[in-house]
């Protein structure tokens, strides 16, 4: 068919995002061969099931006897508080705690699916954080600091490890369809990374990439016909220009999107999944399905070959769905309802297939609740403490990892903090979080900045 | 930007300043036993951090003189002596401090550790004290500049251009302007020389885009081929920089610096607080540019265009006064989210450091934010520096008389017909607000009459209210109070007063930052007095930062590439006598900065070929510094856009005005909304904004669509338009697949296709298809197909005639859009050859 056709020459990519002129970013896109890890990995691929909005710990993963005997009573030293209207009186857990697993976690009602995979999970308990406002926080839990415009995590596991996929972006986020989080696409932007390791939004329902169909309807055979005419369009323009990266780059572009409009339609169709699948991810049931049909896309795209999936939970009844600034027990009850079977699907269809040996699942907010009451029975923003859970990619399964003081206010034991745990992730990916650097305005960035941050890997919650 | 976007995995390929960032490392791998260490590294740091250095760091009080945050600092100990005897908890005052066993040292002072936490330094203690710390890790206002950075003072950057004669060179045929002796002299060094020319379609191509972002016209293309004048491209380039395109597209690249947005606040898709009025601040830029206004009285309006006259006192402002007080819209383009009542005085520094980092990287090119709270690691910029830089623009955003977003912004009349207009107005909005309260308690009681009324007797009262347009300009506002140094960049958190200054390593003798007594009005003059400094012929960086940002956008790479970091950390000049030599050429030359782009863009450097025609010179200069070629480039998204237009035929030259809105849907596909109705859609119900709307207004350059800080139209950000966190001194130039979805498969492309085909079947003569794909060809790529291509094409159509059902008038015509399809997605159009 093509002649003429200039076989992609994968060092010279690699060359050009080196030390050519201007940034070849098709790094992830292409890159299946990529990997430049510095020491043998653990883990492949990385799964977020990132429930923004601040999980309240103390009512799902970290029992405060305490607090419950004290409840009413008031808090014993100031509390750093983010909303007006709080009052300084503690506010037991409505929910009851019980032990699960061979390793017997305390964990809360309101999770029993997760719950009866605790022996799968290591549970930190000792998060804390830099600022008790969502924006900032969802800025640190993705880029590791406060500020807007850094990387996300997943561009830079990207920009390192590139894709073990030629037909898919190598970071894919998986929101609710009705809209976006509180900070939008801000939490998987690529920064000053290059465009295309920034996360690739795909849609569990409808077209799941931008522009992945043609928006006229145009026959197949004109489809093709009309890529061969620009592939030969492009080879003469080439040839009078031999030798440039980016122009090699965007014909191979091209070839990558032809297969995605077949291979991502192929991966948003789940109907070809087991009834027996279908149902663990609570597909069946209206309360669960579309968060469940996008963790089951989840697995389905890992195992595809992508880096990084991050996935939403729903939008309703709050676009922040774990902000519990009042009603927190039906509001804890409504967004568990929704979330707890298809997360811990997930964990353990993974297991099944024998996936979460080498792909991480994390469970985490952007922070905490505060132990005190906020109006008549909410719980406002705490940056000093939250939980979250690691599966799969050698952490520690049945672990709980550091504690928070009699109430749940504050991590005083084996404090992590996320800088922390970004650097063990990329540990476990195979990476040295001191030497992930890019150069940016002339300083060498780094996802953990461990001069700043003080990150360093938490090798207790390693298995 | 090869090197400064380098990825780098490897610290053996790092700068040598990574290097000295690291310098605990080694230290901390060779220390005695890794067990230790890592028990310091999980325990101690942690704690040390957490309740010990707030007070005992280089950086703050240094509480009993005592440092905790490196080896040393414990090791000489404070007032007391030395704070830790390692192998010795019961000797080492640290532990009797932490055990509050002395009443009159008990640390922290406010609240004890925890039992565990003391215990755990104990242990360290016991265990031999273990520190890789050799340095502090968290830097340093104790840290003696002179004494870490010896050199600093002497940077390139930070001395006044020098003077540097024109050199000699073998070449001299060549030599068409002074940037060839330049040029030349280093390429003759390394035994090279400058590539043939490109031919005359594609410079005009290449000039035409650089000038005024879009596509020249084929007449256009076909009279300068043809011009057989002497000075063929001396007229060229004088027509493009008369064309009003220009200020369109070179306003374009001051506004990226300037972080310019028409939405003040987008965090999350759906809320949109627009920045009213904002326009004018963007037509201001483009106009400025039009009439190549000089750069040195640009800055000094931009930066303090309210101190220039005095339109407080105006019965009414004259045009000269709404000029410059909307230039310094510059200083508002930051995110501020103050009009919430839930935050603090905090907040309200955000927005002053946010235009600190605005303000340093665009005009200085310096990146100052680490210096908010620490003296900067690489550059001899200290924390004073930062914040007597910060007084200059204090009084303008007076956190203690804080003005909210939402009232920050001047009439487009004066003072004095604004209260006149107000007064009128304020019973009439009292009224109003009476009237919609009982609009609302009728349709709670479904009294649609009583409603319907209502309304009417509301809309006669609005109809009588009088309006007048906003400026969003930044004036001193109050009482200006005495600046301090934050302490580790806290708010509130005092540390030494400063003075209104500019940064000391900038400054000398001859270049010094004096308050000048000639601002007029009631104002401090801080600003102006800044102004002056910055436009100083000598001053180190002005001239020198702008024509680099000139040469950047002519060759794709500056001289300097970190276009917005000149500091240590930045990249070396690749030409420092041609960048002097720039900038002094460009302050003779009265500030110009259209005399700045025939200096360069009627050189042999920029005539030359992009072509790798060289094997020596791609062997001895792979990335082509010096310049031996031209470099191939890539459209910038907004050009992408616009040339898609123009090649269509569809772009609708109107300048200036409100922006137009693009839309908003919840899988993030925006696209252009020029229907009426379109700033209640974008921003809501009850919004007085005025956007452009109508037909023909969704063909507008780019420029002029409606910017949004995170969220801009999702065809420009595919294409690596910035966002605009707080500004962009330099894009991201990408290849990636979304981009080659978007052209193959976007309704916008096919729209305009299906245009672009219209108009070649109109201009050539029915049926003639080799004269459709000339024209075609013309249109999109600026030249004729070559016999290759046009063989091509014409198989092309055919097969596509019949992929879409056979011959016929309607599917020649279908075929046809595919073509131009084909032809606007192809590389040979999104490069600038």
């Amino acid at each position: 068919m093509h002649p003429d056709h200039v076989p992609v020459s994968r060092r010279r990519f690699l060359a050009g995002l080196g030390g050519g002129f201007g940034s070849l970013a098709l790094g992830g896109m292409l890159s299946e061969d990529a990997s430049a890890a510095h020491r043998p990995a653990r883990a492949r691929a990385v799964i977020q099931l990132f429930q923004n909005g601040g999980p309240s710990q103390m009512d799902l993963f970290d029992p405060k006897p305490e607090l419950t005997r004290r409840n009413g009573q008031p808090h014993p030293e100031k509390v750093e508080t983010f909303q007006l209207g709080n009052k300084n009186v503690l506010l037991g857990s409505p929910f009851q705690f019980s032990r699960h697993g061979q390793c017997g976690m305390e964990l809360s009602e309101l999770i029993p699916h997760l719950a009866g995979c605790a022996d799968d999970f290591c549970l930190v308990r000792s998060m804390h954080t830099d600022n008790n406002n969502h924006p900032f926080a969802l800025n640190t839990m993705q880029t590791g600091k406060v500020f807007n415009g850094r990387p996300a995590m997943g561009s830079w596991i990207s920009y390192a490890l590139g894709s073990e996929c030629r037909n898919l972006p190598s970071y894919i986020v998986l929101r609710d369809p009705a809209g976006y989080n509180t900070s939008g696409k801000l939490v998987w932007s690529s920064g000053w990374l290059p465009a295309a390791h920034q996360g690739t939004e795909f849609s569990a329902t409808g077209t799941p990439v931008a522009h992945l169909q043609p928006a006229r309807p145009l026959p197949e055979a004109a489809q093709k016909s009309a890529r061969d005419f620009l592939h030969d369009l492009n080879t003469l323009h080439l040839r009078q220009h031999p030798g440039e990266d980016v122009l090699e780059a965007r014909i191979a572009n091209y070839e990558l999107a032809a297969h995605m409009q077949l291979e991502a339609a192929r991966l948003l169709d789940l109907t070809g999944e087991s009834a027996a699948t279908r149902k663990l991810y609570g597909l069946d049931r209206p309360e669960t399905a579309a968060y469940g049909a996008r963790c089951l896309m989840a697995r389905r795209l890992i195992e595809a070959g992508v880096r990084y999936v991050q996935v939403f939970p729903p939008l309703k009844p709050s676009f922040q769905p774990w902000d519990h600034h009042s009603g927190l027990k039906s509001g804890l009850q409504s967004i568990c309802a929704q979330t707890d079977q298809p997360s811990a699907a997930l964990i353990q269809d993974l297991k099944q297939r024998g996936l979460l040996e080498d792909v991480i699942v994390m469970w985490t907010g952007e922070f905490g609740r505060l132990p005190i009451t906020e109006g008549a029975d909410g719980r406002d923003h705490n940056r000093n403490a939250f939980s979250l859970l690691m599966a799969g990619g050698g952490f520690r399964g049945g672990h709980i990892h550091g504690a928070t003081d009699d109430f749940g206010y504050k991590s005083v034991q084996d404090r992590v903090s996320v800088p922390d745990l970004h650097a063990t992730i990329l540990n476990q990916l195979g990476l040295d979080h001191t030497r992930l650097t890019y150069l940016h305005n002339g300083r060498p960035e780094r996802l953990t900045d461990p001069e700043v941050t003080g990150a360093r890997i938490v090798r207790e919650i390693l298995g | 930007m090869g090197s400064n976007h380098a990825r780098n995995l490897d610290p053996g390929n790092a700068l040598p300043k990574l290097a000295l960032i690291l310098a605990w490392l080694p230290a901390a791998l060779r220390a005695d036993g890794e067990d230790s260490i890592a028990f310091f590294e999980s325990k101690i740091r942690p704690l040390l951090i957490e309740h010990c250095l707030e007070c005992h760091s280089t950086d703050t009080k240094q509480k009993g003189g005592l440092l905790l945050d490196s080896r040393a600092g414990w090791e000489t100990g404070g007032d007391n002596g030395p704070a830790v005897v390692p192998g010795d908890p019961a000797q080492s005052l640290l532990i009797k401090a932490v055990t509050w066993a002395d009443k009159d040292l008990q640390m922290p002072p406010k609240r004890k550790l925890a039992e565990s936490e003391i215990a755990a330094l104990k242990e360290w203690v016991k265990r031999g004290a273990s520190d890789p710390r050799e340095k502090p890790a968290l830097a340093s206002a104790a840290a003696k500049p002179e004494q870490t950075k010896p050199d600093g003072r002497k940077h390139w950057a930070f001395q006044p251009p020098s003077n540097p004669p024109v050199p000699r060179v073998r070449a001299s045929d060549r030599v068409r302007t002074p940037v060839d002796a330049f040029l030349l002299a280093r390429l003759e060094k390394a035994g090279l020389g400058f590539s043939p020319e490109a031919d005359r379609a594609t410079f005009i191509r290449r000039a035409t885009l650089d000038l005024t972002g879009l596509l020249p016209t084929p007449e256009a293309v076909a009279a300068f081929v043809n011009d057989p004048r002497r000075d063929a491209y001396e007229r060229l380039i004088d027509d493009l920089l008369a064309s009003p395109h220009y200020g369109e597209r070179w306003g374009r690249h001051w506004l990226d610096a300037a972080g310019y947005v028409d939405g003040k606040i987008d965090n999350d898709l759906g809320t949109v607080i627009p920045h009213d009025g904002g326009w004018r601040y963007r037509d201001y830029v483009v106009q400025a540019f039009n009439d190549d206004l000089p750069f040195d009285r640009f800055l000094t309006e931009q930066i303090a265009g309210d101190e220039l006259v005095d339109w407080r006192k105006a019965a009414a402002f004259t045009p000269e006064m709404l000029r410059l007080l909307t230039a310094t819209g510059f200083l508002r383009t930051v995110d501020d989210h103050t009009d919430a009542d839930q935050y603090g005085i905090e907040k309200r520094y955000d927005v002053l450091f946010e235009m600190m980092d605005q303000f340093s990287t665009s005009v200085l090119a310096l990146t100052m934010e680490c210096t908010r709270c620490h003296d900067h690691k690489y550059d001899p910029l200290t924390q004073r520096d930062y914040y007597s830089l910060m007084a200059c623009f204090e009084p303008g955003y007076n956190v203690h008389e804080w003005k909210k977003p939402k009232d920050r912004f001047l009439a487009d009349i004066s003072p004095s017909q604004r209260k006149e207009i107000d007064a009128h107005n304020a019973p009439l909005d009292k009224q109003i607000t009476e009237l919609e309260k009982q609009v609302q308690a009728a349709q709670k009681a479904k009294d649609t009459a009583r409603e319907k009324e209502l309304t009417a007797q509301i809309e006669g009262l609005k109809s009588k209210r009088r309006r007048y347009d906003i400026i969003q300009a930044l004036w001193d506002e109050g009482k200006a109070r005495d600046s301090h140094v934050f302490v580790r960049g806290v708010v509130g958190r005092n540390g030494d007063p400063v003075a209104a200054n500019a940064p000391a390593v900038l400054q000398s003798a001859e270049n010094a930052f004096r308050l000048v007594p000639d601002a007029v009005g009631p104002t401090t003059g801080r600003r102006l007095a800044l102004a002056r400094w910055l436009t100083q012929p000598n001053h180190p960086l002005t001239a020198r930062v702008m024509v680099n940002r000139i040469w950047h956008h002519h060759f794709g790479r500056g001289i300097v590439e970190t276009v917005g970091n000149f500091g240590l950390g930045g990249t070396p000049p690749t030409h420092p006598e041609l960048l002097d030599w720039l900038a002094g050429e460009f302050v003779r030359g009265g500030w110009s900065v259209k005399h700045l782009h025939r200096v360069i863009l009627l050189s042999t450097a920029y005539r030359q070929s992009s072509r790798q025609d060289s094997p020596a010179a791609q062997t001895a200069d792979p990335s082509n510094r010096l310049l031996w070629r031209m470099n191939l480039r890539t459209m910038d998204a907004e050009v992408v856009r616009d040339a898609i237009l123009s090649a269509s035929g569809s772009l609708n030259p109107k300048r200036g005005g409100p922006p137009v809105a693009i839309t908003k849907p919840g899988h993030g596909l925006s696209e252009v909304d020029a229907a009426p109705g379109s700033a209640q859609r974008l921003i809501g119900p009850k919004t007085e904004i005025q956007l452009a709307t109508g037909p023909g207004e969704e063909f507008r350059r780019s420029l002029y669509l409606f910017a949004r800080r995170n969220y801009p139209l999702k065809f420009l950000e595919i294409f690596d338009a910035p966002l605009m966190a707080v500004n962009s001194t330099q894009r991201t130039s990408s290849a990636n697949v979304l981009q080659s979805l978007a052209l193959l498969h976007s309704a916008f492309l096919f729209d305009q296709a299906e245009r672009m085909a219209t108009r070649v079947q109109k201009s050539a003569s029915a049926g003639d298809r080799a004269a459709c794909i000339t024209t075609a060809f013309t249109l999109a790529l600026s030249r004729p197909p070559t016999a290759e291509e046009q063989k091509l094409a014409a198989a092309f159509l055919d097969r596509q005639q019949t992929a879409h059902g056979g011959k016929g008038p309607d599917t020649e015509t279908k075929a046809l859009a595919d073509l131009c399809h084909m032809l606007l997605s192809s590389n040979g159009f999104i490069h600038i050859d």
